[in-house]
């Protein structure tokens, strides 16, 4: 399978390669002789078996670690199906890796001194080994270099600039009064509620300290229960040795979860259940990429990026229980062994090219929540027992049987809280908090079951589904939806029975604080991520999606009272998560709608983002859907549309690096940073093979195809592992048209099914191909040869060439229409090439340009190119222009709103930062925004969200975190906590361009 | 038809007038205050400016000089008196050190600029600002510019000294204008002369008959003063200009604050800084400072 000597070479060991050589040596013994270290070799399941290969390029180092019956030895040479190789490009690197940090470690593998062949699975075990013998060594390090940066960084800022954290804080005190525009909106007078604060709701208040205080925590109470009733019953086969219809499998097991995992009522919380038995807890997915924190299970509490606890017990249960059952049997490690690592896989997992989510989850969708609440799980099951009456296939039965299981592990779920609410209520000494407690105990004992008659059961049967619904997918962009139309019934039905002003009043209160406590519960869990993660998806949360507004089914304004409550509690709470995303209808949405969303903008620095509703019903309208269906849309994950209820649309399936197909296009093929000859030939610079610029158009799409090719052939084969090992019968009982095809969604049961990408690069590349157009083809004022000598040599000899392609040469955003017919002109490539694939559920894959944070951790990997970016410096965050194209921002709004929409039907990205002018009235500014958000959706641009934060905030922020723990930022799709993103992230937002209002 | 050149077109100016706008600035002035942030817009002809920060010292340009006019020896660069703006080396640099100040514009460039952003003008309440340098000095092209712009239904507003003919004025550019931003910069007519090159009876007669037709022609008219420091901001002069638009009734004025990084213009363009012995010409004026200017108009009735 993989790289094998036969024999080693031990004189051409280097100096390197004897001492680490030597070094494993000690290791081994350590192992062999110490009982406390190598009972970590053997589990219950029997010895942890494997074979490690540690080689440089030139074989001056060539070590094996082999793992047998509980035993290590050390080898010369590869070891004989080694499990996994990790090649050092030279000594120097090796040296880096024995004496660097975990950042450095990381940031050598990215960039490619060190690559990983086979199984990272296994490779992090023997790092989780390695660090049991010097993680006080690897803490330390972390420690100094945590403490290295913040010197560098207080050296660079010394005193904290109180006036601008100051600044911050303050915006909340100012609040603008409306008066009513809205056909919608029935009770609430001043809709943009200004007279409510946070300080109106003391509970509030505590949820959000001890969220920005408490870290979070490792929770592995799914994989333990799941391995439980595994271990029992089997995973591949049953007790008796037949095989397991997977859908099957997997719903027995889930109901198992349900009725075993711990009921609990959240400290204080009307909402009852929590995601994981921790305060603040991340949920481990064993089928996904709960293994791949091995190698971090005693370094993770002290690393610099979102660290997480994990107690002694979790520890010893996850590498003694877990684990082992599960290396093989998670996504990645099944397509490696079945298809025996192939090509799309080694690409993958190189990380400079793209990245595909199937690995970890599929999620990202929007479930049938108005179902559950309308219906109960006892209604939906009466629904499913009625369509296994008719004659069905052996595999729908068993689908829609696992439903019903699914279904029933709910039910059994909220039974357990209504009597553990009882227990808490019998315990409880606050009477205020007794009744509330004997209040959640009736309502869980109505839903989720049965129907929701009040807003507050409806709110708790969305939440006890939710987390039924994370117990069974990863908690990694499962969005909410239209939270604001489906609860809005439930509100008015509430309001109709109270009379008086004053009680109207304080329902008003209670459904602030109840959304309030919604928004808190929702940030109850973390997705675990491994630290390679912080690079690529820094500072992310779960991004649980909330759509406001927009219009309904009908076409008609969907703006109503809830929209507004939500719009209040995200303005209060300021949180990362839920991500509120926000539709406007131009033409049937209010200005006073428009101008709160901008306001909200304002006071949270970050949120909501917001949606042109006509430009993306206009580009989803290609798609053959029912347009009733197409405008109940809702963002998923980051900015992604997919259709309430009814689709799959797996809108994240991959992070593609598009600049990496410019870079191979240049280079015959070529990849330059892993110096992988890895797409066809089609052309030589050098040798003059591009005689027209349309010629190097040409090669630029063959490499894009290929690396397309291969990513979406590894999406196949992630889809299948998924198919196998996590069938979701549950997310298919609340996904439309499943019960009738009697499907699972993993095997396309949905009515609507498509897979959609997130391309990055698009503005680099556009202003590359403009240099190469305007200097090398049109104005001839450079050869082809010579360009590409410039940027192979980072631009360094050559500051005159340099100067011209960043300022001679029209970019995208500067308002030039040849700019932006170059960009319509690459989306539409993509567009028409993704949408002409086959797709394994049946749909289309539709083309996205949003980055989450890859456009920093892509661009790293990256050198030089013709538009001038130097090598390793980040792309801009999804399509948004070049800091430096224009000093009007209107000519941004301009280029932008020119795209194509029918090219971007995975949604975009378009950031703006804009800076409130100190002096100003709040509704000038506000003024100001609105009139460049309307303006743009007039013009057609799709999606809009804004920084409203100065670089000097930022800067300061960076030396001086503790005055910003809340400061939130988007970065390209999703919110997050500037003060927790690394260092390189930090920067890319420092310096976007800003705009002062 | 006499054109100016145009210094620059900046769009997204939320300084200039009411709303979104886009500011276009013209070359040339009667004027010549020692304070003018804009010192390119002086003179009338074309200039070439050369900054520092930006010369990559690629020595292009040095290449193709054929007066010789270049040298890193020399204080500004560039030698203007053998210079004979052929451009050649603005044109050439690649780094955009050495460009040409001022660009042949014809009336329909100038409106293709402008009208791209006409959509943020609609729904801010913007429009197009007349700017420089001084607009009606070119009073044909102006004219043009304006009437088209109505015609496009965009708002107008022109920023002037104040200085020019009133006759023409009325008859080519009052038609046209929405508002219109009037400089009222120092009272006492010598001082005005010593510090602005001409005296300032012209300017105010043209101010007073321009009151009495904005009335009549729906026109906003609103003066503004900018305060430098030693020379507009004396209590003396602020007193005096609030008193005498307090008599012809005016409402509401503009202070404009002292803004220090205009400095470093001069030398892009070859000139001494008229106001480099002045040390508080370096700094920001203070808050107090400012507050106190205010309360002089306040006091008056007039709000700023």
């Amino acid at each position: 399978m993989l790289i094998h000597n036969a024999s080693a070479d031990k004189a051409r060991l280097s100096p390197t390669g004897l001492i680490l050589h030597t070094l494993l040596k000690v290791m081994a013994a350590n192992f062999n002789h110490r009982a406390a270290l190598k009972r970590y070799l053997i589990t219950p399941d029997g010895p942890l078996d494997f074979a490690i290969g540690i080689r440089t390029e030139s074989g001056s180092v060539l070590s094996g670690i082999v793992s047998r019956e509980g035993a290590i030895s050390i080898v010369h040479g590869m070891p004989d199906n080694a499990n996994a190789v990790i090649s050092f490009r030279t000594d120097t690197a090796v040296r880096k890796l024995l004496g660097g940090t975990s950042t450095d470690q990381i940031y050598m593998i990215l960039k490619n001194e060190a690559r990983i062949d086979g199984s990272i699975t296994y490779l992090n075990l023997f790092a989780f080994l390695l660090s049991l013998l010097i993680w006080k060594k690897q803490i330390a390090a972390m420690k100094k270099e945590r403490n290295k940066a913040k010197k560098s960084l207080l050296k660079k800022a010394p005193n904290a600039r109180r006036d601008l954290s100051d600044e911050l804080s303050a915006r909340s005190k100012s609040r603008l009064r409306c008066l009513k525009a809205d056909r919608g909106v029935q009770y609430l007078d001043d809709p943009y509620l200004p007279d409510f604060s946070i300080d109106n709701f003391p509970r509030l208040k505590k949820f959000l300290d001890i969220h920005l205080t408490v870290k979070p925590e490792v929770c592995p109470e799914i994989p333990r229960l799941l391995t439980e009733w595994h271990r029992k019953n089997g995973f591949e086969t049953d007790s008796n040795g037949r095989s397991w219809v997977p859908v099957t499998r997997k719903a027995l097991a889930y109901k198992y979860l349900m009725e075993n995992r711990e009921p609990k009522i959240g400290e204080d919380s009307l909402i009852a259940g929590t995601t994981t038995s921790k305060r603040i807890g991340c949920p481990l997915y064993p089928e996904g990429s709960a293994v791949i924190i091995w190698n971090e299970l005693i370094t993770m509490p002290h690393r610099t990026h979102n660290p997480f606890d994990i107690s002694e017990e979790t520890r010893e249960l996850l590498h003694n229980e877990i684990f082992p059952y599960w290396i093989k049997r998670n996504f990645r490690e099944w397509v490696r062994e079945k298809y025996h690592n192939p090509l799309c896989q080694q690409i993958d997992e190189r990380f400079a090219l793209y990245f595909n989510w199937k690995v970890a989850t599929i999620s990202h969708t929007i479930p049938d929540f108005p179902k559950i609440m309308r219906l109960g799980t006892s209604g939906i099951i009466a629904e499913i027992k009625t369509e296994l009456e008719q004659e069905a296939s052996i595999e729908k039965k068993a689908t829609l049987e696992a439903m019903i299981l699914c279904l029933e592990g709910l039910t059994a779920y909220s039974k357990n809280l209504s009597g553990q609410s009882l227990k808490d209520a019998a315990a409880e000494k606050d009477p205020i908090r007794r009744k509330e407690l004997e209040n959640i105990a009736s309502i869980c004992a109505q839903v989720v079951e049965k129907p929701a008659r009040t807003l507050d059961e409806a709110v708790n049967s969305m939440w006890i589904t939710w987390v039924g619904l994370h117990m069974e997918s990863m908690n990694a962009g499962l969005s909410l939806g239209r939270l604001d139309q489906w609860l809005q019934p439930y509100f008015v039905a509430d309001m109709e029975k109270i009379k008086s002003k004053s009680e109207r009043e304080a329902y008003i209160n209670h459904a602030v604080e109840l959304i309030g406590h919604f928004y808190m519960r929702c940030a109850d869990h973390f997705p675990l991520t491994p630290d390679l993660a912080n690079f690529y998806f820094g500072g992310s949360s779960s991004d649980q999606a909330i759509t406001l507004g927009g219009i309904t089914p009908e076409g008609c304004d969907a703006v109503n009272d809830m929209t507004y409550i939500f719009l209040k509690v995200t303005e209060m709470l300021s949180i990362r998560d839920p991500n509120v995303n926000a539709r406007f209808m131009p033409g049937v949405n209010s200005d006073t709608y428009l101008k709160r969303l901008c306001e909200v903008n304002l006071t949270t620095a970050a949120t909501p983002s917001m949606h042109n509703d006509a430009a993306i019903i206009s580009t989803l309208s290609e798609m053959n859907y029912d347009i009733q269906d197409i405008r109940n849309w809702s963002a998923t994950g980051c900015v992604e549309p997919t259709l309430s209820g009814k689709h799959i649309g797996h809108t994240n399936m991959q992070m593609m690096n598009m600049v990496a197909a410019l870079e191979m296009a240049m280079n015959n093929g070529r990849h330059p940073l892993t110096d992988w000859k890895l797409g066809p030939d089609t052309g030589v610079v050098e040798r003059g093979d591009f005689k027209t610029f349309d010629d190097f158009f040409d090669a630029f799409t063959k490499q894009f195809k290929f690396i397309i090719d291969q990513s979406i052939e590894y999406n196949h084969m992630l889809a299948e592992a998924h198919q196998y090992l996590r069938p979701t019968a549950l997310l298919s009982s609340l996904i439309g048209d499943c019960i009738q095809k009697g499907m699972d969604v993993t095997k396309g049961g949905a009515k609507y099914n498509s897979s959609g990408t997130a391309i990055i690069g698009l503005a680099d590349v556009t202003d590359s191909l403009m240099v190469i157009k305007k200097l090398v083809y049109d104005e001839k004022k450079i050869s082809f040869a010579d360009l590409k000598r410039a940027v192979d040599t980072n631009f360094e000899n050559n500051s005159a060439l340099l100067a011209l392609v960043r300022k001679k040469v029209p970019l995208f955003g500067s308002g030039s229409d040849e700019a932006v017919a170059m960009a319509n002109r690459v989306a539409k490539w993509a567009h028409d090439y993704y949408g002409s694939l086959p797709h394994y559920r049946g749909g289309k894959y539709t083309t996205g340009f949003w980055s989450m944070s890859t456009h920093v951790a892509f661009g790293t990997l990256t050198g030089a190119l013709p538009s001038g970016r130097q090598s390793g410096k980040p792309f801009t965050p999804g399509l948004t222009p070049q800091p430096f194209a224009s000093k009007s921002l209107l000519d941004n709004i301009r280029d932008v709103a020119k795209l194509d929409p029918v090219n971007l039907n995975n949604n975009i990205a378009f950031n703006v930062k804009v800076v409130p002018a100190a002096g100003d009235a709040r509704e000038k500014t506000v003024n100001d925004m609105f009139s460049y958000v309307k303006t743009y959706f007039d013009l057609g641009g799709m999606q809009i969200q804004l920084n409203v934060v100065t670089s000097e905030m930022l800067k300061d922020a960076m030396a001086h975190p503790e005055n910003y723990r809340n400061l939130l930022v988007r970065i390209s799709g999703y919110n997050a906590y500037f003060v927790t993103l690394n260092h390189d992230m930090q920067i890319e937002l420092i310096e976007r361009a800003e705009y002062g209002i | 038809m006499k054109a100016p050149l145009i210094l620059e077109i900046i769009g997204n100016s939320l300084d200039d007038g009411p709303g979104i706008r886009s500011v276009v600035f013209y070359k040339g002035c009667p004027l010549s205050c020692v304070w003018c942030h804009n010192p390119e817009s002086k003179k009338i002809s074309g200039e070439i400016s050369f900054d520092p920060k930006e010369c990559i010292d690629c020595d292009t340009c040095l290449k193709l000089c054929t007066v010789n006019a270049l040298s890193r020896k020399k204080k500004y660069f560039i030698d203007r008196k053998k210079c004979t703006l052929c451009f050649a080396c603005a044109d050439a640099c690649p780094s955009g050190a050495l460009s040409r100040v001022g660009k042949e514009m014809t009336v329909e460039d100038v409106l293709q600029t402008v009208l791209r952003d006409k959509p943020f003008f609609e729904n801010s309440g913007g429009g197009v600002t007349l700017s420089g340098g001084e607009p009606t000095l070119f009073m044909e092209f102006t004219s043009m510019l304006l009437r088209t712009l109505k015609k496009e239904r965009v708002h107008t507003l022109l920023e002037t000294c104040g200085l020019f003919d009133w006759d023409v004025f009325e008859e080519m550019a009052t038609l046209f204008l929405d508002a219109v931003y009037f400089d009222i910069k120092i009272f006492d007519s010598a001082a005005h002369k010593k510090h602005c090159g001409v005296g300032n009876e012209k300017i105010f007669a043209n101010f007073e008959k321009l009151l009495i037709l904005a009335e009549k022609k729906k026109i906003q008219v609103t003066p503004r003063t900018p305060l430098v420091p030693g020379i507009t901001d004396t209590d003396e002069n602020l007193a005096a200009i609030a008193a005498y638009l307090k008599k012809l009734g005016v409402k509401k004025s503009i202070l404009l604050s002292y803004n220090p990084l205009w400095h470093v213009k001069t030398s892009k363009i070859g000139s001494e800084d008229p106001m480099g012995k002045n040390s508080d010409a370096a700094t920001w004026m203070a808050r107090e400072r400012v507050e106190g200017c205010r309360n002089i108009f306040l006091g008056n009735g007039i709000q700023v």
